[in-house]
């Protein structure tokens, strides 16, 4: 009852271990076949993600939207709902501050951020709440519906900012800079990294102790695990999928509200490079745990900045690594189904052994 | 103004922004009948896109092009195949897997081979030749909506009457549906419920490779990043919206076009686009709602009856 | 009967953790019924889907007509002639009932054409030569259990089956139509010249209707007899190794509150079909009231509405004198109703959560095991864990392993020490050792009996009449949604209970009329 980790986990990341070193292996051989040397490649790449202060500094800003969507995912699929409408809810969220960053500008600062930060929060929250109520109330496959809410939100927020939000100076598929107060202050010179990393830090904290040390999170991975025991064992699990996917929705808005106040300071019509579909491969690759959840950003963070480093000194693509990492993705859908093959023609050969053992 | 918008270039320009979808949403409805949901339609339809502009780049011949891109799509769909089917993955995370490749291997291979960055054009691109019907070119309204189209576009409603045929008209569409309903029912009745998905799945990834063709070689001849922009998603919607039905996804397809094409057309009179542009999406949530609602007042009225 | 039709020689099949064939034998002959029997787990079913092809041997050969043969899929044993009609039936509820009669092998036209005529034809043909009268036309799903299963019985035969595997065909049956299906068993054996081997744990079925039974006990084959020469103490023997002798439970009597009643209730089931017709009874501390009846009867909608898992439509629902009308599953438990399910992996437990996590279900929120009703006590969480894994004989070497990874009757415990743990008035169990050994349904009565003992109310749901009669001080008979007899126990027979389970009983008093048949 001591150990931290369990073998099922402790077999995971020997997997995973696995995954990703297979998929780096197969872009060296891109690499290889685009005529470039891997080592010269990787090494410009972690020397991008961690060489210096300003480097690991970029890998921590790319870090702050990976994790918070990739909080969003896990928090929902553990619960068993899943909401892959984060980008969707991070758009609307991002919007949400830039228009009170450009509308309440005689706000004090510490109150002016917090309004926009609330308001991102619950705009995604709220836009998060319309496909789980659907879901709990009607059965109808929230999957599908979050899919769908994603393009009308982004295609909204482009009316937003092409027609009533247009800045004077003529569309610009942005809005106005909001007002400075709201602008949250940078850390290292040139860099994006700003102070949402504490805020960050912060709600993951507070994540992954919601979800791993608290009744709520037991319930909450009880009902995603078999909802119709938690429903026996006196668990709403209803309410429970619903306020998962809230606060699901709630973090892809945050998500959304650190770029507008921290990096663009102003809503930009396509303002996230799909966060929340790479936060939500981050929570799939480790399960849904919190922690994972951390260092996985990290590491995704880490080959964002890094192959832009990479693509600098040996004009290899930086789309590379999207490559890689669907590849990582795609070897641990398959994990479980791997293992079990290798598992029946181990048994297999095993058992062929001991025939030819007998015969013999 | 209004004669502006609505006139009969607007039915050609609804068939023609149909199409890709038709074709899509038919693989889609293939899959979803054997009981799997690939949400990679939207990457399979980018990759065919750019292999189908490589395709006719480097052979000379349209025809190479869509052969490649039908190819591509045939090997994506074996990849989701083994691992949703054999390896028991998670049906979408394997599409998300499969859209986020799509992404970075176009963009990635635009770079390497071609070296441009963002859209590539060229000459040596051969688009897929036009048809026009000798018939009906002096006919004025007939003339306008169904000539000058490529070859495709008839392809592809020839192969909503085949699809509707092959699944409720032979055996093997009976198979099909079996294996999505309840597997176990059609192995122990002699057929591989496997061979009937994969080969689901490989006509989904075949058909989207050829919608995918059909944006970069049909009318514009020239691949851009994220050229599928959102196109395997609205074939989703479509085949919802259908049912699943070939006649019916391939009226919600039009529908979607139609509406894709007037966007476009009010846009150019100043009124925003994004909203005409909300209609597949909005439309399949509203769908999914009064479907399941029916569903379940249709449910409750008929037990009333048997217990009469 | 004749000539070795089938031969299975030391045939293992091993799953990843279990060896669930362990070197079975097994001799069919020409023109017999052979039953074989087991407990659940015993391997009957594998053994068979090996016959069938589902499933490829790890170890060992057949012989069919004496040469050895692979069976790799379900296609080659139809085209040997074997069909098998599952205990899980495989039709398609959306399709009719010709297109799943002929489903595999279809009538064509110009060979590419379903041709539905004629396959409506050949079902009706079909129908008409075994006697098995089925509509063509009609959608699966709507069908009773009793005309599916003739569908499939129909299907195989359509296949031009000549060896029928039927897995435990009569489960869901009642006796009525148990006896409907032995007629024609019979009919096929006796004037068709076919084959049947049929899967069963019911020991009177293997007297009545075969030829040989063969009895196999955890993967292991423990012989054939004839049937003539067995009995049913011989074969129960055989089937569990030991001669069973149930130590005689020890009841107190206690006086008798009254502590849950209920009223008039309709309840649908999951089709939205009136699954309880206005279902009255009480329970009293103290005592153990058994409600018998063939499953399907309206058992599993009646523990669903008591514990707040099924709405109800009419009726009332009072738990120690509170009103307790559709309320939910969380609402009941605080009125003090804990229940065992009779379907534990679906309702029981999560079996991708540790045995320590199963166990706090239900007082995740309570002091001392959340402070504040916050922050999960770990250290009181395992004490708890460690005192009902003693307590209850759950065999693990700790609690933080995964409950899946559990024997049947472990799991079964382990829902039981949570549910007894809670020291609720009520106590609802349903199946309460459905598939599990021997030992542990010894060590289970005896926990349900202390705890009636202790003067709990426990209302016990079981579809084996053993069971009931064992554990009971009052019995009630269930059929077709509605209480149709009440007894004290040992005032009635087995023999005649079943009258009343069957809603037989109603001819007796002429009120059979009001039911159809």
């Amino acid at each position: 009852m001591n150990s931290r980790f369990s073998s099922e986990d402790l077999e995971y990341i020997v997997s995973l271990t696995l995954s990703i070193a297979v998929s780096l292996i197969m872009g060296a051989l891109i690499m290889i076949a685009n005529g470039r040397s891997p080592m010269v490649g990787y090494g410009a790449l972690i020397r991008g993600a961690f060489g210096g202060k300003y480097s690991i500094a970029n890998t921590l800003a790319k870090t702050v939207p990976l994790a918070l969507t990739g909080l969003a995912t896990a928090i929902s699929f553990r619960s068993g709902i899943f909401n892959i409408g984060g980008e969707g809810q991070l758009y609307l969220g991002a919007f949400a501050a830039a228009y009170v960053g450009i509308t309440f500008t005689a706000l004090p600062k510490g109150l002016g951020m917090l309004l926009a930060i609330l308001a991102g929060a619950l705009v995604g929250g709220l836009y998060a709440y319309v496909p789980g109520f659907l879901k709990v109330k009607y059965k109808i496959d929230e999957v599908i519906t979050t899919i769908m809410l994603n393009t009308v939100a982004v295609l909204f927020t482009s009316y937003l900012v092409n027609y009533p939000f247009a800045p004077a100076a003529g569309k610009l598929n942005a809005t106005e800079i909001i007002s400075e107060q709201f602008h949250l202050s940078r850390l290292i010179r040139l860099s994006t990294l700003n102070t949402s990393i504490f805020f960050m830090g912060f709600i993951a904290l507070f994540m992954y102790y919601l979800m791993e040390k608290t009744s709520a999170g037991y319930d909450f991975k009880l009902v995603g695990q078999n909802s119709l025991f938690a429903r026996f064992g006196g668990i709403d699990d209803r309410k429970q999928m619903l306020i998962a996917m809230v606060i699901s929705g709630s973090l892809c808005g945050l998500a959304g509200v650190f770029e507008v106040l921290g990096v663009h300071y102003r809503f930009l019509q396509h303002i996230s490079p799909g966060y929340a579909w790479d936060g939500m491969l981050v929570a799939l690759i480790v399960k849904n745990n919190p922690i994972g959840v951390m260092i996985m950003s990290i590491f995704f963070g880490a080959l964002k900045t890094g192959s832009i480093a990479m693509e600098n000194a040996t004009s290899i693509p930086s789309e590379l690594v999207l490559v890689i990492q669907s590849i990582i993705i795609l070897f641990i859908a398959g994990e479980r189904g791997f293992k079990d093959k290798f598992k029946e023609w181990n048994l297999r050969r095993r058992v062929g052994q001991k025939a030819g053992e007998r015969n013999a | 103004m209004l004669k502006q918008i609505l006139n009969l270039t607007l039915i050609q320009h609804t068939i023609r922004t149909a199409t890709p979808l038709i074709l899509a949403a038919l693989g889609g409805l293939l899959t979803e009948h054997a009981g799997m949901l690939n949400i990679g339609m939207e990457g399979i339809i980018l990759l065919g896109s750019f292999f189908g502009v490589l395709g006719s780049y480097f052979f000379g011949s349209s025809l190479a092009g869509v052969l490649l891109a039908g190819l591509v799509g045939l090997i994506v769909g074996l990849i989701f195949a083994i691992f949703v089917i054999d390896l028991k993955s998670d049906e979408f995370i394997v599409g998300i897997a499969i859209n986020i490749f799509a992404g970075g291997l176009t963009v990635f291979l635009l770079r390497s081979i071609f070296g441009v960055k963002g859209a590539f054009s060229s000459p040596n691109i051969i688009p897929l030749p036009r048809l026009n019907l000798p018939g009906i070119s002096s006919i004025p309204f007939l003339d306008i909506i169904f000539n000058n189209h490529t070859v495709f576009i008839y392809i592809s409603w020839i192969f909503v009457i085949m699809t509707y045929i092959y699944l409720y008209k032979t055996p093997y569409g009976i198979w099909l549906r079996a294996a999505g309903e309840y597997p176990e029912a059609l192995e122990t009745a002699g057929v591989s419920f496997r061979r009937m998905k994969y080969i689901a799945s490989i006509a989904c990834g075949i058909l989207c490779g050829f919608a995918g063709s059909h944006l970069s070689l049909g009318y514009l001849t020239l691949f851009t990043e994220n050229m599928s922009a959102n196109r395997g998603f609205i074939a989703l919607a479509a085949i919802i919206f259908g049912r699943a039905n070939p006649i019916k996804t391939f009226g919600a397809a039009l529908m979607f076009g139609f509406f894709d094409a007037l966007g476009i057309r009010l846009q150019v009179v100043g009124v925003p686009s994004q909203f005409t542009q909300m209609i597949p999406y909005v439309a399949t949530i509203v769908a999914l709602f009064i479907l399941t609602r029916r569903q379940l007042t249709k449910r409750k009225r008929d037990s009333e009856k048997q217990f009469k | 009967m004749g000539d070795k039709l089938i031969q299975v020689r030391n045939v293992s099949k091993r799953f990843p953790g279990v060896l669930a064939n362990d070197r079975v034998n097994l001799d069919i002959e020409r023109g017999e019924i052979h039953a074989i029997i087991g407990e659940n787990g015993a391997g009957k079913s594998t053994l068979m889907n090996i016959i069938y092809g589902l499933y490829e041997p790890t170890e060992g050969e057949i012989l069919f007509e004496g040469k050895p043969i692979e069976i790799k899929s379900p296609l080659d044993a139809i085209n040997l002639g074997i069909g098998m009609v599952h205990q899980h039936f495989m039709l398609l509820p959306s399709f009719t009932v010709a297109e799943n009669i002929v489903l595999g092998t279809e009538p064509r036209r110009n060979r590419i054409f379903m041709d539905f005529k004629e396959a409506v034809l050949e079902t009706q043909q079909l129908s008409e030569t075994y006697g098995l009268r089925v509509d063509p036309y009609r959608k699966v799903g709507s069908l009773s259990v009793g005309i599916q299963q003739r569908i499939e019985i129909l299907k195989v035969l359509y296949k031009g089956a000549d060896i029928l595997i039927l897995d435990e065909p009569t489960a869901v049956l009642t006796p009525q139509e148990t006896e409907d299906l032995f007629g024609v068993i019979r009919n096929l054996v006796e004037d068709l010249g076919k084959t049947v081997i049929i899967i069963t744990h019911k020991l009177q079925e293997v007297l009545a209707i075969s030829h040989r039974v063969s009895v196999m006990r955890q993967g292991k084959m423990v012989g054939t007899l004839n049937t003539k020469d067995a009995d049913e103490r011989v074969l129960a023997e055989m089937m569990v190794g030991r001669e069973v002798l149930f130590e005689e439970l020890h009841k107190v009597e206690l006086p008798k509150e009254e502590v849950l009643s209920v009223d008039g209730i309709r309840a649908r089931d999951n089709r939205h079909l009136m699954a309880l017709d206005g279902v009255s009874f009480n329970l009293r501390a103290g005592e153990i009231l058994g409600i018998a009846g063939v499953e399907g009867n309206g058992q599993t909608e009646l523990v669903e509405v008591l514990t707040g898992l099924r709405k109800m439509e009419e009726g009332t629902l009072t738990i120690k004198g509170v009103d307790a009308f559709n309320r939910t599953p969380r609402e009941i438990r605080k009125l003090g109703i804990a229940h065992i399910p009779e379907d534990r992996l679906a309702t029981g437990l999560s079996r991708e959560a540790t045995i320590w996590e199963n166990l706090l279900m239900g007082v995740q929120h309570m002091e001392p095991y959340a402070i504040w009703g916050i922050h999960m006590n770990k250290g009181k969480i395992r004490e708890r864990t460690a005192r009902l894994i003693e307590e209850f004989d759950i065999r693990t070497p700790t609690g933080d392993i995964l409950a899946g990874s559990l024997s049947g009757g472990n799991m079964q415990k382990m829902i039981i020490a949570r549910e007894f743990s809670f020291n609720t008035p009520i106590l609802i169990v349903a199946q309460p050792t459905r598939g599990i050994d021997v030992g542990a349904i010894e060590f289970v009565h005896k926990q349900i009996v202390e705890k009636r003992n202790a003067g709990t109310a426990i209302l016990l749901v079981s579809a084996d009449l053993d069971e009931i009669f064992r554990l009971s001080d009052r019995i009630l008979t269930l059929y077709e949604g509605r209480i149709t007899g009440e007894f004290l126990s040992g005032e009635i027979s087995k023999r005649e209970i079943g009258l009343y389970m069957t809603g037989k009983h109603m001819d007796s008093i002429e009120r059979g009329g009001a039911y159809e048949q």
